[in-house]
């Protein structure tokens, strides 16, 4: 009886929560398919009478989402794979050895975390000037990267810690160089937590917002999140338009974590267990 | 700082000698300069150089007369009523968010934690709101939270629950509150996947041994898995206040600090004055005493969760 | 063996995609360069980003090219809620720019950094610059230097639900007490319908200084119109604070409380879903609420005087000028004589909701009619509408609506006195004035 009431309060927690969690997703995505006048009349249709494509047809039409999207998914993956090789190799360093300065360096790492990075922003632009690097995507890379180094390798660090070292102790015995090593055997076994930091450095480039406005100045450079931020008019935020892109900008992201949160999750959980 | 003097391996290859010694030397170092110089290059070095404009007045409407003003800037903003709203803000903003987030995401980690048909889809589905933007997640609920044309203040008055409509965003009663629950609404999914995972971690010999012994199940909760998942929740919650007490983003997005600076948080408080003033020095100033409050909050934290249990920073 | 495949799949990858953005960067490091052989490149932002504007900005950029091949333009359009900051980084760390998009706002700070060629030298050889309007050269200037040549002119007038007021048998208000009054005959919460759309978030100057420049009246000093002839500020006057007790009540009687934090979005959107009924707003809101609300629900009236039945306006804008360090500077102002010519700026201004800067254009039937109308008929009547230069020529004019807003917020939400607030404002001023001696 008080299992079945468990179950029910449960299944009800869950019910709610899906509920509320799912809401907003469904109010934009119905926001994007009204045709104008029905964004803004009331009553208020909680199932749209007429449905259209217009907003998403609009979108394209007036800017090149397209283009965004593919600068944005391009300076998202490469950001994110180069935080991969770098955060790995230093992770793991940190994670198997100790040396002088160790403590130090995760430190450094670690208090990267609480400065306010807007604070850099002037003096950033005017080393990105002077590189010649404003107005191009490497500019957008290279600053992603270097801010999800600390915290990836903070949480690499984490996963090879859970990994026993005499699984690459065995491999070196058979002859293997460490590096040879570490890619071979040390990697394959991280690769649920590889696959979490590369998610996590992905899902923060894909959404940056303030660097790529102030780095990046031609439209065929320019990312999502800056198309975005350009449907909020002078005296206007164009929801139809503001909704139809966010629904796109939704979509890879979701897509990516629908098809890979078994992996974070399990990743997350198998590298304890074998801590 | 990196000596690369190597103090104690983990494992037994260090006492091969010294040819064995220097290779693990070069490969310290080559495995932590590309992250260092990066670093030190791009985080630190800019930094400092933001840092020094916390002494000037240094505002971009007028370049021409930048010089150091000591502790000008500081003091502008104790002065400011508006600086000192959004200190208080902060607290608020972090503590209810903080909490709330942790609450239902542990919650929703234990409900989660034995596996059910369909259980994959409903994380889909309720995980997502960690993927989107803060400034995406700021104009949505600005969208749900607007009190003529917004879809909340329609549910609620069609449910009877309330009989006029809220200013849920205008109104400084309610604004904070508001953009505190968008917050919730964005953090729970992280907890909920790092509890999550912490929670499928713990072993079961530890819940067999207590259910020879009798535990309830709460008992169990109380006794096994907490002080199991401990690490986890000292680190996520860690974390978690330091960037919710970082990101202006979903501010930014919501009221960008309205009503009458009602909403500001120490960091869209900043944002607001390099974007809309262009006041790098004031901006310098509130971002350094932020990194001050940042350091006696952890360093308050770690201590009285004994600093340990983290790992060891 | 496989897994290792797979890391090296993915190097290469890493690789290869470096290698893609490095090439897309080299290639634009060409284009963007100073000069490609004999074609030069042209740099140009604006600051009133829409996409709509953008598209029609581009499409004049385009025919300037193909008329001027040896001459490149690379139109940048920043979102426009961050655009000014990131003009204001650009040239401060002197990134290219050769033609930016200045804004009465922020002209004298712009002049104050010397980040703008004075145009002057350019006008005096340019042909049309004869039919360009008064009010155009007033708006571009400081002083007698003429530093960008608008784009098109705003200019405030009074939108209203012609079928909401027939329906309650009530005449198109012609004073702010009859503004007050019919607002709140309009108001009624429990059809959450509202007279005003009040403005209290960012732009809220846009009415408390229209309100105090209307009662004040003839008092105000319209070469130096935060002041009164006597000098004092506009805001220290008895009849300023008669003109905000009026304010208040606007928003506490006939406007949507939320309207407190509303800006131009808020404002415009509640008047076209039907929320409220009466807009004060620049003509390039038209487009808006021809696309979105039904035709003959709408009209246009003048802007409401105050008691001495004085209006005061002024006319805003944006527009072209060219950046101190720019090395083209030749050929940028031929893009902007380009944009200027009156077949180009009267286009532009009729498919963006602007009026053209060359007084030429008044003759076109466009502007004779519709919307518009009203516009042209207060400028036909220079003694109840009177036009004053706003203080522009000050570099804290800038940051004017963000202090005035957030004191006018405090002042709305009753944590703080209008004496206080009043006195603020006047302190602003004072202060202002000191520091342009």
């Amino acid at each position: 009886m008080k299992l079945r009431l468990f179950g029910m309060s449960k299944v009800i927690y869950l019910a709610i929560y899906l509920l509320v969690m799912v809401f907003p997703l469904y109010w934009i995505v119905i926001t994007s398919l009204k045709p104008q006048k029905d964004i803004f009349s009331f009553p208020l249709k909680y199932w749209p009478e007429r449905l259209t494509l217009d907003n998403y047809i609009h979108i394209f039409k007036i800017s090149k989402f397209h283009i965004y999207i593919g600068n944005s998914l391009l300076v998202a993956i490469t950001s994110a794979i180069i935080v991969l090789v770098i955060a790995i190799l230093s992770a793991y360093v940190l994670a198997r050895f100790k040396f002088r300065g160790h403590r130090q360096i995760m430190l450094a790492f670690f208090a990267t975390q609480m400065l306010p990075g807007f604070v850099a922003l002037a003096p950033l632009y005017l080393m990105m000037s002077n590189m010649g690097l404003i107005n191009n995507r490497i500019s957008l890379v290279l600053m992603y990267t270097v801010g999800l180094i600390p915290f990836s390798t903070i949480m690499l660090r984490g996963f090879f810690e859970r990994i026993p070292s005499s699984l690459e102790e065995a491999a070196m015995i058979d002859g293997c160089s460490r590096w040879t090593a570490l890619v071979r055997i040390i990697i394959p076994v991280m690769l649920p937590g590889i696959a979490s930091t590369f998610i996590f450095a992905f899902v923060q480039n894909w959404n940056e917002l303030f660097l790529a406005v102030m780095f990046i100045d031609n439209d065929a450079l320019k990312t999502l999140p800056v198309a975005m931020n350009s449907f909020i008019l002078k005296f206007d935020v164009d929801w139809g338009a503001m909704s139809a892109g966010a629904v796109l900008s939704i979509i890879p992201t979701i897509l990516l974590f629908a098809f890979a949160q078994r992996f974070i999750v399990e990743g997350l959980t198998q590298g304890a267990e074998k801590g | 700082m990196m000596g690369g003097e190597i103090v104690a391996a983990h494992h037994t290859l260090s006492t091969k000698g010294g040819a064995e010694m220097k290779k693990q030397k070069v490969f310290i170092l080559s495995g932590l300069i590309p992250a260092l110089l990066l670093v030190l290059a791009f985080t630190y070095y800019p930094f400092l150089k933001g840092i020094i404009m916390a002494f000037q007045d240094y505002k971009l409407f007028d370049l021409r007369n930048v010089h150091f003003i000591g502790l000008g800037n500081f003091k502008n903003a104790f002065s400011d009523p508006k600086f000192l709203m959004a200190m208080q803000n902060s607290a608020y903003w972090v503590f209810f968010s903080l909490i709330f987030q942790f609450l239902f995401g542990f919650t929703l980690a234990l409900l989660l934690k034995k596996p059910f048909k369909g259980r994959g889809i409903y994380q889909g589905f309720v995980f997502y709101s960690w993927a989107l933007s803060g400034f995406l997640i700021g104009m949505i609920w600005k969208w749900m939270f607007n009190s003529q044309i917004g879809v909340i203040n329609d549910i609620l008055l069609q449910l009877g629950i309330i009989h006029e409509r809220i200013g849920f965003l205008s109104d400084p009663k309610w604004a904070m509150t508001s953009v505190i629950i968008a917050n919730v609404w964005y953090g729970v999914a992280f907890f909920a996947i790092m509890l999550l995972a912490a929670l499928q971690s713990v072993p079961s010999e530890l819940y067999e041994a207590a259910v020879m012994d009798g535990a309830s199940s709460f008992r169990k909760l109380w006794n096994v898995t907490l002080p199991y998942i401990m690490p986890t929740i000292i680190a996520t919650t860690l974390l978690r206040a330091i960037w919710i007490f970082n990101d202006p983003t979903i501010i930014y997005g919501l009221t960008n600090g309205g009503p009458a600076g009602s909403t500001h948080i120490l960091s869209s408080l900043m944002l607001d004055k390099i974007i809309y003033a262009g006041d790098y020095g004031a901006a310098s100033a509130i971002g350094i005493i932020m990194i001050v409050i940042l350091l006696l909050y952890t360093i308050f934290f770690l201590s009285v969760t004994k600093a340990e249990k983290a790992g060891d920073f | 063996m496989r897994t290792r495949n797979k890391v090296l799949a993915l190097l290469l990858c890493a690789v290869l995609t470096i290698g893609l953005l490095a090439g897309c960067s080299s290639k634009n490091e060409d284009e963007g360069g100073k000069t490609d052989g004999e074609k030069i490149t042209l740099r140009m932002i604006e600051s009133l980003t829409s996409p709509k504007r953008t598209e029609l900005i581009q499409a004049l950029v385009t025919k300037f090219e193909e008329a001027n091949p040896n001459i490149k333009v690379e139109f940048i359009s920043p979102p426009f809620d961050q655009a000014d900051n990131k003009i204001r980084t650009m040239l401060a760390s002197n990134e290219q720019i050769d033609v930016l998009e200045a804004r009465d706002l922020n002209v004298a700070e712009y002049v104050n950094n010397e980040y703008l060629e004075p145009l002057n030298a350019y006008t005096d050889k340019w042909s049309d610059f004869a039919t360009v309007s008064a009010v155009s050269k007033s708006v571009g200037s400081i002083g007698d230097k003429l530093y960008f040549v608008p784009n098109g002119l705003y200019e405030r007038q009074m939108f209203y639900r012609s079928d909401w007021l027939k329906e309650a048998g009530l005449n198109p208000p012609t004073t702010w007490e009859e503004l007050y009054e019919v607002s709140k005959k309009l108001t009624d919460p429990a059809k959450n319908r509202f007279g005003f759309s009040f403005r209290g978030g960012a732009g809220s100057t846009g009415t408390t200084d229209a309100i105090i420049l209307a009662y004040n009246g003839d008092k105000v000093n319209l070469e130096d119109s935060m002041f009164t002839k006597d000098g004092a500020t506009v805001y220290s006057t008895p009849e300023a604070k008669a003109g905000m007790e009026l304010y208040l009540k606007l928003y506490k009687d006939a406007s949507p409380p939320d309207s407190i934090n509303w800006g131009f979005q808020e404002q415009v959107q509640a008047f076209t879903s039907g929320v409220t009924g009466i807009l004060l707003q620049d003509p390039d809101v038209i487009q808006s609420l021809q696309e979105k609300m039904t035709e003959g629900t709408w009209a246009t009236a003048p802007l409401v005087t105050g008691p001495t039945g004085k209006a005061l306006f002024a006319a805003g804008g944006a527009g072209w000028g060219i950046a101190t360090h720019s090395e083209h500077k030749e050929e940028a102002w031929k893009l902007i004589e380009f944009l200027s010519s009156p077949d180009a700026n009267t286009a532009f201004s009729k498919d963006y909701g602007l009026i053209p800067i060359h007084s030429s254009a008044a003759e076109d039937e466009f502007f004779k009619t519709g919307p518009y109308k009203t516009l042209i008929e207060m400028s036909n009547n220079p003694d109840v509408f009177v036009n004053f230069k706003p203080a522009f020529q000050y570099p804290g004019n800038a940051q004017w609506g963000q202090v005035a807003m957030e004191s006018g917020q405090s002042l709305l939400l009753g944590s703080s006195g209008l004496d206080d607030t009043l006195k603020k404002w006047d302190e602003y001023w004072v202060d202002q004035k000191a520091k342009l001696k």
